[in-house]
């Protein structure tokens, strides 16, 4: 029940919108009002609907920001978060300056792939439900309880073309924690993720760097080297890299690193090893 | 599904309900540019309205002043934006009643970022820019996708024309592929120079923009407007 | 996605005061993913006439081939160099055989005269029909991105160092706003006495 009111859900609610049931046309009162509520036309399929401007052919065309290499790592010292900074519409860059670690509080972070406006969007949702739960229980929320707020949000969309893959990682009684969310309503824990169009060259990078005794420095560079290559490899991937490092203490925001100057850096390595 | 694709080659139609499709949008091009000064913020549109190969209007500018110091720009369908800004006035009405304030730009972006998120199911077809002047006096340009995603950004261009001039501008403001350039803070007049000169670029080569600009400039005195004529064909 | 943007390339040329300029990135990608960052899409077909061919990876190789065995035996027949305008007509016709089944590239012509050493630049459609410019032509993935930045750069009579400076900034601009081209850019400034080719230092995401 506790759980439930944190979450701010009618299950009545939110079942009848998922179905398509809400007769809630746009009305200006609701407009005025929004809060919690979601314009649907009526008897209309969401899904459906957004095809008007997803499809090729339409003459509307509306591109969501998709596209991304994010990543996030336990390990001794906490758990390291790097992610690139780069939003495409099609094959136009739309940003190379997006922030998609959400600081979601103090102790608690989110990423972001997918729909830009729905990882932002619902990890607000987020906070905002972490905090009442603070301020219910007179302690901090667990990053697994955090992680299944959302998932248990976006579950009730499921269905309606929300398009989100998300790593909430925190410190919390258990230690360091790293959970995967996305919009399917699939939610994984692991020491490592990466998520997006670049995270298979990311993956290569850190299965071949990781171990879970890797030294604060070392760790960093690894997320940061392995965000570099998917930069390098993936078209939708680039910009910046930024760095987090999630610790006892809550996260430390680490660098904000251009890859254009990352590419030249390790290139210059590599050509000093060679001699 | 064979029944289905049979139907579907067969040179006889059957007798019976058919449903037709409304689409809700249609697009009528425009584009938005806005720089952010050190103690200004420039916003700036063309005022043609347009439908595929027909001009409506050659004078519906696309900027809409908000606040005293805040000022969207709004192209897509023009539809959406007319409801969209008549929402807006009209929260930022009760906002002002209910706190004897202005909103500031900040706030007017992240209430524009939850508004059109609420449309997250049948979203305004819409892109916005807002520009105008933080809570230090510094000149802030927020950009938006049409389901709310935004950011603040030193300067955006925004629309049909935008993947011309926002590389110009990566160039020119950004200080971008230059090397071993001192960078020197942009003035008012050279912003209001670029903006003219970008979208006479603009003019030439995409027909959704063209006939003239409005200008305008946020300082803390308020909003300047200012016309420039562009090619009209 | 288009066929012609499945590999990712842009080229753009631009005419001089008695010279022209010739730019292309060099990446080959399949969609996304970046396979190779020192692919040739421009080709030298004589001492002052350059063809930049964007679009289909294995089009663009075929093109080239097959137009330097034509060039060969019309120089062979003729024994004297080809014009930038005759060869355009060449590219044309081969292009336009093709129409019913085309090859995916959209080339851009760029050369001097032989005789008169006058400046040349030209752009076609994937079936041939050819576009002779005053200024300068773009073709590719980031074609908006370089219409806009040429159309703001570009000025009349450029001597060969503003030439390549402002090929080059119009180029590297417009590959920082499209995903699909860039790691990489060459430059090739042809003057009626020399041709210089340099690779340009470029973001490589």
């Amino acid at each position: 029940m506790a759980l439930a009111d944190v979450c701010g859900l009618k299950s009545t609610d939110f079942q009848a919108r998922s179905l398509g049931l809400s007769c809630s046309s746009f009305d200006l009162y609701n407009a005025l009002e929004s809060s919690e509520k979601f314009s649907i036309p009526f008897n209309i399929d969401p899904l459906e609907n957004l095809k008007y401007f997803t499809e090729k052919d339409s003459n509307v065309k509306i591109h969501f920001d998709h596209g991304t290499t994010t990543l996030a790592f336990k390990f001794q010292h906490g758990v390291v978060v790097a992610v690139d900074s780069r939003a495409t519409a099609g094959p136009y860059i739309a940003s190379q300056t997006v922030k998609k670690v959400i600081e979601i509080n103090p102790y608690l972070l989110g990423t972001m792939a997918g729909g830009a406006a729905d990882c932002s969007y619902w990890e607000r949702v987020l906070a905002r439900q972490c905090r009442i739960y603070e301020l219910r229980n007179k302690e901090r929320i667990s990053v697994a309880a955090a992680s299944k707020l959302l998932a248990n949000i976006v579950y009730n969309y499921k269905g309606m073309g929300l398009s989100m893959g998300t790593m909430i990682c925190g410190y919390d009684k258990r230690g360091p924690g790293l959970y995967y969310v996305d919009s399917d309503g699939e939610r994984l824990t692991n020491n490592m993720f990466s998520v997006g169009s670049g995270s298979v060259y990311a993956y290569g990078v850190l299965d071949s760097g990781y171990k879970w005794d890797l030294n604060v420095e070392e760790a960093l560079d690894l997320g940061q080297r392995a965000i570099y290559h998917a930069t390098f490899r993936d078209a939708y991937s680039g910009g910046v890299v930024n760095l987090y490092h999630m610790k006892e203490t809550g996260w430390e925001f680490i660098s904000r690193t251009d890859v254009a100057d990352l590419h030249y850096r390790y290139q210059d390595e590599k050509q000093a090893k060679k001699k | 599904m064979d029944i289905l694709q049979i139907n579907q080659t067969s040179d006889y139609k059957k007798a019976g309900p058919l449903q037709a499709h409304f689409n809700p949008y249609s697009y009528n091009g425009g584009t938005v540019l806005a720089i952010a000064g050190e103690n200004f913020s420039v916003i700036a549109s063309d005022t043609r309205l347009s439908e595929g190969f027909s001009i409506h209007t050659r004078e519906n500018p696309k900027t809409y002043k908000l606040t005293d110091t805040t000022v969207l720009g709004a192209c897509g369908f023009h539809g959406d934006v007319l409801t969209l800004t008549k929402v807006l006035d009209a929260r930022l009405k009760i906002y002002e009643q209910d706190h004897h304030k202005q909103m500031t730009t900040g706030a007017v972006a992240a209430m524009l970022s939850t508004m059109l998120y609420h449309r997250r199911f049948f979203p305004y077809y819409v892109y916005n820019i807002v520009a105008g002047l933080d809570d230090e006096g510094k000149g802030c340009v927020y950009s938006f996708d049409p389901v709310g995603s935004y950011e603040r950004e030193a300067y955006r261009a925004g629309g049909s024309a935008s993947a011309m001039l926002q590389p110009l501008l990566d160039n020119q403001i950004g200080f971008k592929n230059q090397q071993g350039v001192t960078r020197i803070p942009l003035s008012r007049e050279k912003a209001v120079n670029l903006v003219k000169d970008v979208f006479i670029s603009a003019a030439e080569r995409d027909i959704y923009t063209g006939d003239s600009i409005l200008i305008n400039v946020i300082t803390k005195d308020g909003v300047t407007d200012e016309r420039f004529p562009l090619r009209r064909d | 996605m288009s066929i012609l943007a499945y590999n990712g390339a842009a080229v753009i040329a631009m005419k001089g005061k008695e010279c022209v300029a010739i730019a292309a990135d060099r990446r080959f990608g399949i969609q996304a993913q970046t396979v190779n960052t020192d692919f040739q899409k421009i080709f030298e077909m004589g001492p002052r006439v350059y063809i930049g061919l964007p679009g289909l990876a294995t089009d663009v190789q075929t093109v080239a081939q097959r137009l330097q065995f034509k060039l060969n035996l019309y120089e062979l027949r003729e024994n004297r160099r080809i014009k930038p305008k005759t060869f355009m007509s060449m590219v044309s016709n081969l292009l336009y055989e093709r129409r019913f089944g085309p090859y995916f590239v959209e080339p851009v012509i760029a050369g001097l005269d032989p005789k008169t050493n006058e400046p040349f630049v030209a752009s076609m459609d994937l079936i041939g029909c050819p576009m002779v410019t005053n200024d300068f032509v773009v073709s590719g993935t980031c074609s908006e991105q370089m219409y806009g930045m040429c159309e703001s750069l570009w000025e009349p009579d450029m001597e060969p160092d503003d030439l390549f400076e402002t090929i080059s900034q119009a180029l590297l601009n417009a590959l920082d706003r499209d995903a699909v081209s860039g790691w990489g850019a060459v430059v090739y400034v042809i003057e009626k006495d020399k041709v210089t080719r340099k690779e340009l230092k470029t973001r490589m995401d």
